[in-house]
């Protein structure tokens, strides 16, 4: 219980680096992963659906921020590096086995699909080549965001992460911060619409995944319902609880679907909230696996 | 925290929707919100066996701000230090810290389904903007040292030891209203 | 006896934040709901114009007085395991009028406050900093004023006990002393209407 304290807070710094435990850089790698992966998603929808023929349209700013985004979380994730000098191996080989490997694969075939997008945004001339690159943006945005959860589930030594539903639940999770980002950062009205909307599927459905994990979790075996019980009751239930559940996805789905229907005034509250309770979530996800053992 | 004021600015001013247009809506019948309140304090006494407060999670805040820039004094201070001890491990993993929170949610709510959420300075029709936030100011600080002098605020004294009836909690509570009716006067160029 | 829950071990310390927090958002909602995220609406109380500050304290200390005095009664609560503060007579009257002054200087109290911050008035913000600094102050001065604040220390002292009155007997003459009071205020309401109809 005190150990966990002190790396869930991090209060004691001449313990801390003497506990080999990831960091803060690993949490947000995973959420700036994806964040972006959902904003490849929802920017190469509005390229399929002929959006980049708006000028208004928000299309035209994601694949920038996206990059730069992507850009923080890698040297997030570099930082975090034990061997800085050799990040280049990774490229010298493909391990079909390891999602280390597939990770670092798709993360180079993102970047050149992100700049294309940047590129066909602005150009009206082919709609053609828009709705091509649209659908590359949209299934590689896929396949990075289950990857930012598949890297988690590979690890096979943590109980908590051992679920196959923390691809998905992170995909989700990076899809509906994505649309309350683009929701905020929308001018056209339809769109801001549209990504509220879409916004509130993907927090209902992120909410039935993490019940679904959480099931999973405890009708299996015994030291599966340890990590769970992490949740329900142990070092992490009122971070989880209150900010990833209650701030994250309650209270914006309680505001969000009202405002939609114009019986409250628009806040960014709301959106906020969801793109906090995403960072919250990889946060908690990452330290309670690594509190979570065999034994 | 401010983040949270952040309002309807997404809005295309020309198709601002009902609800940002509509007027604000009268407060609930006194009466009404105050069994409410009351049936919220209730809940408090039954599941956790203790009542609601607000100043207490701002003396958590204080403690854990001064541990963080001078820890060996704020060990040494009996004040702070009953702060720093009470929580679940972190200073602020505590109980009035998380209450204070679901207040502020709690009010957001209520607001934006009134139509009340806007932002702005509240003050008299005869007072500056500085005026009123220097008097704010000066106002909190008072609340602060009363607040910890007798034990607690409006909320943990008064409500929360109102309804247990405790003796002390009753005379704080006269004395609150005393104090209140013998400066308004001298005060009513602020507010009136 | 199961009440307090908490206290029978229902569950633990860190579920306890996540009851605080569903409890806090009650708390705010009604405070929010009764106007009291508005300072004018709070100082009206002085002012005589609105009295809803007592009715609304009033209502709730009644209703939470008599849920708690019914619930003990039936044997579904045990009071003894209800927190109750000790009365520190002297630093109570004191902190109470400082309050007291604070609540008209500033406009809010601390929990008002949070609500008034949570509808975006930024006078509660500046109020809230105060209420920080003040804190700090009362902090940074305890080694010189801890014999005060710890004086006149009279225990866990009820109302029944400091006048020798029955529980149950107390319980009814509060709830005699709110109406009246009710009664009083609609009064007093209807008395500034008119004469600031006349003006």
């Amino acid at each position: 219980m005190e150990l966990s304290e002190i790396t869930v807070h991090r209060m004691n710094p001449q313990i801390d680096p003497g506990l080999h435990v990831w960091g803060w850089e690993i949490p947000v790698y995973l959420f700036l992963g994806g964040l972006v992966a959902g904003m490849m998603i929802l920017g190469g929808h509005l390229l399929v659906r002929g959006h980049g023929r708006r000028p208004q349209s928000v299309c035209h700013r994601l694949p920038a921020l996206a990059i730069a985004l992507l850009s923080l979380g890698m040297l997030a994730l570099f930082l975090d590096l034990e061997h800085k000098r050799f990040v280049w191996r990774l490229y010298t080989t493909f391990e079909i086995t390891s999602p280390m490997s597939w990770g670092a694969w798709i993360l180079l075939l993102v970047y050149p699909a992100l700049v294309a997008a940047f590129l066909v945004a602005r150009g009206t001339l082919r709609p053609d080549l828009a709705r091509r690159i649209g659908q590359l943006n949209m299934a590689l945005g896929a396949l990075l965001g289950i990857y930012t959860g598949i890297l988690l589930s590979a690890l096979g030594a943590r109980p908590l992460w051992n679920s196959a539903l923390l691809g998905p639940l992170f995909l989700l999770s990076g899809l509906s911060s994505a649309a309350a980002l683009v929701h905020l950062l929308a001018r056209d009205r339809e769109e801001q619409t549209l990504f509220m909307k879409a916004d509130n599927a993907f927090l209902a459905t992120e909410l039935v995944l993490l019940v679904l994990f959480f099931l999973g979790l405890v009708s299996s075996t015994r030291v599966h319902l340890e990590a769970a019980r992490l949740f329900f009751g142990g070092p992490l239930t009122a971070l989880f609880w209150v900010f990833v559940v209650g701030l994250g996805l309650v209270v914006p789905l309680v505001i969000q679907p009202l405002a939609v229907r114009h019986r409250v005034a628009h806040t960014a509250v709301a959106p906020l909230l969801v793109i906090a309770g995403g960072l919250a979530l990889r946060f908690v996800i990452v330290y309670a696996g690594q509190m979570s053992h065999w034994r | 925290m401010a983040i949270l004021n952040e309002t309807a600015r997404l809005e295309p001013r020309s198709t601002a929707t009902a609800a940002a247009r509509r007027e604000a809506a009268p407060y609930m019948n006194p009466y009404l919100a105050g069994v409410g309140l009351g049936l919220v304090l209730l809940a408090a006494f039954v599941v956790m066996g203790r009542g609601l407060g607000a100043s207490g999670a701002f003396s958590s805040l204080v403690a854990w701000l001064v541990s963080a820039v001078a820890p060996a004094h704020a060990q040494a201070n009996e004040f702070y230090a009953d702060y720093l001890g009470s929580g679940v491990g972190h200073p602020l993993k505590d109980w009035l810290v998380f209450e204070v929170l679901g207040v502020l949610v709690g009010g957001f709510l209520s607001g934006l389904l009134a139509g009340r959420v806007q932002r702005g300075v509240e003050k008299g029709p005869r007072i500056s903007t500085r005026g009123r936030l220097t008097l704010a100011f000066t106002g909190g600080a008072l609340m602060g040292i009363g607040a910890k002098l007798a034990r607690g605020c409006t909320s943990g004294q008064a409500l929360s030891g109102g309804a247990v009836l405790s003796a002390g909690s009753w005379a704080f509570m006269l004395m609150v209203f005393a104090g209140g009716y013998a400066t308004a006067w001298f005060l009513r160029r602020q507010w009136q | 006896m199961s009440a307090p829950f908490f206290k029978f071990g229902a569950f633990g310390d860190e579920a306890s934040l996540v009851v605080a927090f569903a409890i806090g958002i009650g708390f705010g909602f009604f405070l929010e709901r009764a106007g009291f995220g508005s300072a004018r609406k709070l100082t009206d109380q002085f002012y005589l114009k609105d009295l809803a500050v007592l009715k609304v304290m009033f209502t709730a200390i009644v209703t939470a007085m008599l849920g708690i005095f019914y619930l003990s009664w039936m044997g579904f609560m045990d009071l003894s395991l209800v927190y109750f503060g000790s009365t520190y007579l002297v630093p109570q009257i004191v902190g109470g009028l400082i309050l007291g002054v604070g609540f008209v200087v500033g406009g809010y109290c601390p929990g008002t406050s949070v609500v008034a911050l949570a509808t975006g008035k930024l006078d509660a913000l500046v109020f809230l900093a105060g209420v920080t600094v003040g804190i700090f102050g009362f902090g940074e001065a305890w080694p010189a004023i801890a014999g005060f604040v710890n004086s006149t220390d009279l225990g866990p002292l009820t109302l029944p006990q400091a006048f020798g009155l029955r529980y149950g007997l107390v319980v009814f003459l509060v709830v005699v002393a709110a109406l009246g009071a009710f009664k009083g205020a609609e009064a007093v309401e209807r008395r500034m209407a008119r004469r600031e109809g006349a003006v």
